[in-house]
Parts: C-alpha cells; structure tokens; sequence
C-alpha cells in the first residue's frame, strides 16, 4: 500500500502496514520442563521490579521531600521514566551520578557534594536518601557519610536550616528485594528517624498505604472523612502525583502536598497504624508497635464487600466511631451493583497477576461476584500469600483448584494460561497486556504499573465505591468482549 | 557574552561552562561529556540503558540476556519504541502481540548469594535456558551491568563456553551503569566491543560473511537508526528506490546474520553520529569501508542524504526522481502545516544530536529554534549545532531539571520537544510538549514522516486546552493560546 498523496492527518497507525514476519515456521511448544519458574535459574518477564523504586515512591509521598538515589544515574533516571509513564507527571529525583571513581573510590563525594548541591538548590524539607546495588556492593559507609553532609551543610547554610533538613537513610541493594520491600524498608525508616517521641495521644490513625494509586488515597481519605477520624497517611502521593495544571508554578517545580513532617512526627502519638497492603508497609506499622505501643492493623486490602467491611470494622473499633449511614449506603450501593450483575460474571474463569498484595484483594472481590479464579501470581515472593490466598479460597467456598504463583515470573503464568481450556478475563497490570491480547481475553488494568491507558492512576478500586469502579470495569469488559452487541440491548 | 549564566546555577558555577548561547562566529564550544554534578538533578541515565536499551534493544532476533538484579531488565523491558517485524508465535496459527525483541525480558535476577559468590554459573546456566526456551533466537547478547560489573564477573569466558556448547551466536556487552558519564559511554562500549566481536567472530567462521555471488555494486549499511516507531518504514524504500541495497541497518529491526554482514557493504550512511559513528569509523579502519553522515528528518537534509548516496554509486538521476516524486506526495499537507507553524519559536531537548537533526527541519515549517540542550552530546555535536543554529540561540549541555525550567520560562517557547521525563514538567508550566525521544505517533523521518512529525507539532500548539489553562475568568484565544 502506498498513499500517492500524504494526507494532512499523517500516515495513521492503521495506514502503516508493518507486515508481520514469524520468527519460527510454526507454533512450538516452549520447552516444558523449564516453564516453571522453579525448575530454571534465568527469569523471564519478571512480575516485578528492584527495591530502589518502592522508597523512591515512598519519598515522593513526602511534603517537599525529594529522593536522592546514592548509585549511578540509570537506577535514578529509569525510576522518573516510569513514574512519569505511570502518572503522566513530572518526577523530581536526585542522583549522586556514580561514575568510575565512585565505583572505585566509594561513593562519599557523591553524598557529600551532591546532598549539598540538592540543598542548596531546592532547599527540600526532607531527603530521602536511597542506596542501590552499586553503593551498597562498594561498602559506603552511609551513615557517617551523611554526617559528614550534614556537618558541611551546616558550614555552608548555618547549623539551624542544616538540621531543619530531615536526612532519612533508606537502604535497598536492588539484589535483596522487590519494590515492595523498598516501600516498606522507606516505611520503617521514616518512621523510625521521625516519630521518636510519645508524648501526646492525637486520637488520630496511621495509614501506610502502600503502592496505591492516588485515586485510592483518595478514596481512603473520602472514607476516614466519613467516619469522623483524622488520619495521617504516610506516604501520601494524591497530590504529589496527579497535580493540577495550574500555571504559573513555582520554580522549581514542587509538586502539591504529601505528607508534612510534622505529621510523620506525630505518627507514634496515633491510636493504630493500618498497614493496607502488608508487603509494603507493615515494617513501619510494627515498628510503631513494638517501639510505642501503637496498635498494628496489618491488611488486609481494603478491596471489595468484605475487604472493606474488615477495614471499617477495624477502625470503628480503634476509634469507637460507629460506621455512619453515608457509608452503609456506599455499601448498599456496591451490593446493587453485584446483585444487577452477577449473571454476567458467575463460573467465568479469571487469572490474576501483580504483587501480592494487589492479587489477594482482587481475588477476594472476584470471588465475592462468583468469578472463578484459574490462576493467580503475585510477583514478589512473600512467606503468607499462600496461606492468605488459600483462607481467601475457604472462606468463599471456593472449591476449583486455581494455579498459586508466589513469586515465579509471567513466562510461567502465561505459559500455564495459554493450556486452559478456557479463560474469560485477565486482571493485572500493563506487563500482562501481551497476553491477553494473544489469549483474546480482556484485561482489566490494576495495580502497579499501568502505563498503556490513560487514568486508571485516577481511580481507586479501594472501598465500597472503588469496588463499583472496579465491578464496572469488569463487567463492561466481559460484555464486550463475549456478548453479540444485539444480546445487550437488556442486560 | 557567549557563555550564559543561568539564575538556578547560582550555587554551582561549575555548570557555567556548559551553557552558551550561539554566535555569529560558531566557534564556542561548551564543557561536555565530562561528570555530571552529583545531586544536581540530571536527567542523564547510565551507559547500560545506552548499550541495552538504545543499540541492543532494536536487534529483532537476539536474546537480550540481561545478567543483573531484576531492575536493569525490567526498566528496558518494551520501554524505548524500537519497533521490530519480527514476531514469535503466540499460539499455534496466532503471532504474539508483541515482536520477539520486546515481547520477553531475560535476566539472570542477581541475588545477594550471587553477589558474594559471584554470578557466573547462574549466567551460563540462565543462557543455556534461554536458549533451549527461545530457539528461535539467533544469537544471543550479554549485558552487564552494575552489580555484575563491581563483581567482575568474566563474562566473556561464559559467552565462549555458551558458543561452544550451543553454536549461537553470542556477544558481550559490558557497559555497567557506572561507567561512563551518561549513556553516551554505552553506545560507543557497544559499538567498539561489537565490531571487534564481529571481526573475531568473521575469521572464526567464515562462512558467516557474505558471499561473493551474494554481493552487489550497491551494497550499503545504514548505521545509527534504530527504527523508532517504524521510522524504517519511511526511510528504507527511500534508499531502495535509488537503486541501492540495504544489507543491513545499525541496529533498528535488523537480523544478527546481517548486522555479521556489515563489513561486507560499500558504504557506511550514517544517520545517528553520536551513538553510531564509531562502529563506521572502525570500518573504515579495519575494512576500508567509506561512510558519509547524513540526516533523515526534514526534506532538506533528506534530499540531500539520497543525493549524496546516489552520488557515490553514480545514481544521481533516479535520486532526482524519486525526490521529486517524494516532494509531491507531501507537497499539499506540508504547505497547510508552513502556513500554521509558520513564525512558532521552539526548544528542543534530546539526548545528542536531534538538536542539529532538527533545525533545519524547524525551519522548513517556519520555525525558528529558541533553545537547544543535549543530554550526552560531545564536542562535534556543538558544532553541528553550531553550523546550523542562527545566532542567540540558547544551548545548555547536559541540562538538569532546574535548568530545563528555566530556559523555558526565559525563552518563552511555543513548543517544548522533549523525551517523556521533562514533558510533563513543561506541561506543568503550560507549555505543550511533544514527545522527542520514542515520538508521539510516528514515523517522523524522511518525506512522509516529515508530515506526522509537523502534524504533531500543530497539534502540540493547536490544542484547545491551553486557552483554558489560565483559570476560570480567562479563556483566551487562539492567537495568544500560549504566553
Ligand atoms: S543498576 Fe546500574 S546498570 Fe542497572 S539501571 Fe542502575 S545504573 Fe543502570
């Protein structure tokens, strides 16, 4: 095909023919013996990403906090790039910009000039200093590197705005853990370096969301609001990561809100910390624990009838407010909404990847509208997600015998996928889209991350109405996807 | 005063030398590929993403064996849109959605064992798994990167091994994000390591190169593109219509057996002189291969890259016709988009050398380039700009982010052109962008390209949003949407 004549419009996608050549004859089977992840040592397609991100995400949630990354620019620079896919805005993150003579020499110039240039620039309340698997193979020394900063920050500026700067140190070599374990070692470190004094009880309560979006802090805060409780969220990415457009901006740039440091020191005066998604911040909500008495409510996600229901329930009970009629119709109205729809989504088969956390709260919710799950993956390794999902199973009396990837990749998934005699939906995030679109099955977006769609970052799936979101998205997809359009004209 | 002194630079007068503005007598150029100034908020990344992401990443048929923690691999992982023909199968009669070279990413997921003990066995085992899950794979690379880099893992041992044991294919790269002052330390750590691999690999097996029969008087490489967003499909049959034969392109969409092939052309066109040039040069050296630069973007430089080919192989006549030819499929569209953008001011900020690529075509459309900044661009680069730049243009060299806001707050420009990072910054400050670095809806090169890539640019300008951005008293009209 050739346009004799280029048209204003361009050459549109679809105009583009690409012909598309097969790598192979025909269809083989990949080799069987190595498709569980278990039985190889090489990953492939990873259903998750290196620690260093989780605390970047975590400072970002912080009031005028910016991340310093102690390693070379690319664990820095990648990190902003998805971010900036994921929420369509910008992303401020420092790097020490290792080269040779860091990795020689060790990294303390890096952290000594670099803590001072960031300073002295954009004059953050906070730094959150997160080491990478370069810093930490080298051995640097963070800890008196910091000192150090801090002593010739204090030369420079004059010791009382040197020590109004918060330093939190957040260690997380990439080797070690997932994302999650990033956000929930941020977690425990902001916490432990800011909340350091029980002196007078707030009445309030601690949430550590973890990776949720900003519609889901939304929703959260919509909720709490509704009770009658004041809460502190840590790390609170709302505002920080879907600002408005409102010119003219600061320069530089600072995006809106997150949490204030006053807030984070109030944290061990709270009645609970509720840790949401338990494998990125229960470090912090046991912290608080132990160190303070400060009860720890870890998960479980606020996803779905029953999730939700726990939650409340749970902050009724810490708080001894009653849960108000504003609420109760919020769940009445999620309960009309599986009561109009459960024909469309009972025996249809779904498969669930993301992180753990994520999988386990939408498990429950598609058990809680009669999906049946055939396969479920949670990316990073954790020692309670089969026990969790198996409760989760049993309390919904769910009696198939679905595929429990704790850890593992997507190779393995959607290698087991692809031999199901029949699969009705994938929920996940935009690593799965690949092969849904193979499977033609849909795939409804969730979780972390969602880059090839535009809003899902907007909207939370937490709660009774983010669980009518959630519904929604699933049900138009089934009927999409399956119905005859003239089999929708009465649903 | 040539060299500009920036208000956020204030407190780091070490970032001085890097910021000039252009002159009548071209001659300044700035500080570049030296250090970057920790905690300054570069956007530079790391010489892996160069190796990996900008030169392995386009390969359609190759494992791209990442040895690292899970991170390197999964930020590379589909990200740059290097796009590719080359698709495994899905299902039995069914292609999968995405072609091989970004449909799976392999990594041999480094542990903390591995760190104290050393990931060498997990590497040569990963890649022998690798190999028996993808047979379709025609070779094999191995990228190190920071951790596997400080171990010191011998990587090139193990891809000898995996060579002989399996046959394929395989090369190293070894770029480890911590070498080097940007990714421009990873494209040329690939290009030098590649071309000496390749020449090894040519007299180990002859029977790699091409054969004589197999040869013609026409034979190019084009070196330095990498296929963004189907760029090659405007580009090609270009060349192609002169007369002349691509055997194979540096690195977009091309075959392992081909890029093996490339000491065996007559030319070298060199698109990407900042990320590429080297390989050519090499080439040149070791094989006596010619190779002249060119640029593919804008009529102009376009024109001129197919008449200066057509010229070494004496085609000059059908470079005129298929130019001709090529001008009158745009002709129309291009004069609609002349009239719109006609007097609109621009900044451009990329990686290396799409300011110079650009600013002629800037100025084909009526544009003019207020503001030019490169990530990784080295001394030639500057004078590229140079020569094509009008005077009083502002150029920073490896800009951080502070630096970026405030070139536009002071060049006030109509337009930001910018990679994905910075474009939500400059819509922050209600500057439309477009997006420069993997584009917004391609191909942008060539004649046609040159259509969607100024249809863009209106669109950036045109948008109806920006008149409402300035609150709710204020809707302004079209011929001040932006101030
Ligand atoms: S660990 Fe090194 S190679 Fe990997 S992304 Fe970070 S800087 Fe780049």
């Amino acid at each position: 095909m050739r346009l004799n004549e280029i048209p204003v419009e361009g050459i549109p996608y679809d105009q583009l023919k690409i012909e598309k050549i097969p790598c192979a004859p025909a269809y083989a089977e990949r080799a069987p013996e190595l498709v569980s992840a278990g039985s190889r040592t090489v990953v492939v397609n990873p259903n998750r990403t290196c620690m260093p991100l989780g605390a970047m995400w975590a400072v970002l949630g912080v009031h005028g906090a910016i991340p310093f990354v102690q390693g070379a620019q690319g664990c820095a620079t990648y990190v902003r790039y998805t971010f900036c896919r994921v929420f369509k805005e910008p992303a401020t993150i420092a790097t020490a910009s290792f080269h040779e003579d860091a990795a020689v020499f060790g990294g303390r110039r890096n952290l000594v000039e670099g803590l001072r240039n960031l300073v002295v620039r954009y004059h953050p309340e906070v730094i959150g200093v997160v080491t990478t698997c370069s810093s930490e193979i080298i051995g640097d020394d963070m800890v008196s590197f910091i000192k150090l900063a801090r002593a010739q920050l204090r030369q420079e500026i004059g010791p009382e705005q040197a020590d109004r700067i918060e330093i939190v140190l957040v260690n997380t070599p990439s080797f070690a853990g997932s994302h999650l374990e990033g956000y929930d070692r941020a977690s425990r470190a902001f916490v432990e370096n800011m909340a350091t004094v029980r002196d007078k009880p707030n009445g309030k309560v601690n949430i550590i969301p973890g990776l949720l979006y900003p519609g889901d802090i939304r929703e959260i805060k919509h909720l709490l609001r509704h009770m009658g409780v004041e809460g502190i969220v840590l790390f609170d990415i709302s505002d920080p990561l879907d600002a408005p457009l409102r010119p003219p901006q600061k320069f530089p740039y600072e995006p809106p809100g997150g949490t204030p440091a006053e807030q984070i020191r109030d944290m061990a005066n709270s009645l609970a910390t509720f840790a949401l998604l338990p494998h990125a911040g229960q470090a912090g909500a046991r912290y608080l624990e132990r160190k303070y008495g400060v009860r720890a409510v870890v998960g479980p996600p606020p996803v779905g009838v029953q999730g939700t229901d726990q939650f409340l329930r749970t902050l009724s009970a810490v708080t001894g407010q009653p849960v108000p009629e504003s609420l109760l119709d919020e769940r009445g109205r999620l309960i009309d909404s599986l009561a109009d729809t459960f024909h469309h989504t009972m025996m249809k088969k779904v498969a669930v990847m993301g992180d753990p956390d994520v999988v386990l709260g939408v498990t429950r919710f598609a058990l809680e509208m009669g999906l049946e799950p055939v396969a479920l993956a949670g990316g990073t390794a954790s020692k309670t997600f089969t026990r969790d999902m198996s409760v989760i199973l049993k309390e919904a009396g769910f009696t198939g015998d679905p595929l429990l990837l704790n850890g593992g990749d997507l190779f393995e998934f959607e290698e087991y996928l692809k031999k199901l005699p029949r699969l009705d939906l994938i929920i996940g995030n935009s690593k799965a889209v690949d092969i849904a679109k193979e499977l033609q099955v849909p795939l409804v977006r969730t979780g972390f991350p969602v880059y090839d769609r535009f809003g899902y970052q907007k909207r939370a799936v937490v709660g009774y109405r983010g669980g009518e979101i959630l519904l929604t998205e699933i049900v138009n997809s089934i009927l999409g996807y399956q119905y005859p359009d003239d089999r929708t004209h009465q649903l | 005063m040539p060299m500009v002194k920036m208000k956020c630079d204030e407190s780091i007068p070490e970032r001085d030398k890097h910021i000039y503005q252009t002159e009548a007598d071209k001659s300044i150029i700035p500080s570049c590929n030296i250090a970057t100034l920790p905690g300054d908020m570069t956007e530079r990344g790391c010489a892996f993403a160069g190796a990996r992401g900008v030169i392995g990443g386009p390969i359609s048929d190759i494992i791209a064996m990442v040895h690292a923690p899970v991170g390197c691999a999964w930020y590379t992982w589909g990200t740059r849109r290097h796009l590719s023909d080359l698709y495994p199968w899905a299902l039995p009669g069914r292609l999968a959605n995405a072609a091989f070279n970004r449909r799976y990413c392999v990594v041999t997921d480094m542990q903390e064992k591995d760190v104290v003990f050393g990931g060498m066995k997990k590497l040569e085992k990963s890649c022998l798994e690798a190999i028996r899950l993808f047979p379709e794979a025609k070779g094999l690379i191995i990228f190190t990167t920071c951790t596997t880099g400080l171990i010191g893992d011998d990587v090139q041992a193990v891809a000898r091994q995996i060579e002989q044991k399996t046959g394929l294919l395989t090369f190293t790269a070894e770029s480890p994000g911590c070498s080097g002052v940007s990714q421009s330390k990873g494209h040329h750590d690939f290009n030098t390591q590649f071309y000496r691999q390749v020449h090894a690999l040519r007299e180990r097996r002859p029977e790699l190169k091409m054969r004589g029969e197999e040869k013609t008087p026409y034979d190019v490489c084009l070196i330095g593109d990498y296929n963004m967003d189907w760029d090659l499909k405007v580009v090609k049959p270009l060349f192609e219509k002169i007369g002349v034969r691509i055997v194979a392109v540096f690195s977009g969409n091309e075959r392992i057996e081909n890029l093996v092939k490339m000491p065996d052309v007559r030319l070298n066109v060199v698109h990407c002189q900042r990320s590429a040039e080297y390989i050519a040069e090499m080439e040149q050296d070791g094989y006596a291969i010619p190779f002249i630069r060119c640029s593919l973007y804008g009529i102009h430089q376009t024109s001129k890259a197919l008449r200066e080919t057509a010229a070494f192989f004496g085609l000059q006549e059908r470079a005129e016709q298929v130019i001709a030819e090529e001008l009158a499929r745009v002709e129309k569209s291009l004069a609609f988009y002349r009239e719109k953008l006609q007097g609109k001011r621009v900044a451009i900020y990329v990686g290396g050398p799409r300011v110079w690529h650009w600013i002629k075509l800037m100025e084909e459309l009526g544009m003019t380039v207020v503001a030019g900044a490169c990530t990784f661009a080295h001394a030639d680069d500057y004078a590229k700009i140079n020569a094509r730049a009008q005077a009083g243009m502002l150029v920073i060299d490896a800009p951080n982010e502070f630096e970026i806001e405030e070139m536009l707050l002071e060049t006030k420009p109509d337009l930001f052109l910018t990679g994905l990072k910075e474009k939500y910054l400059g819509r922050k400050m209600g500057i439309p962008t477009v997006n420069s670095h993997s584009y917004e809806k391609g191909p942008y090169a060539g004649f046609a390209g040159m259509i969607n890539f100024a249809r863009d640019l209106y669109q950036g300008i045109y948008a109806p949003v920006w008149r409402f951005q300035w609150g709710i008293n204020t809707v302004r009209g079209e011929e001040n949407a932006v101030e």
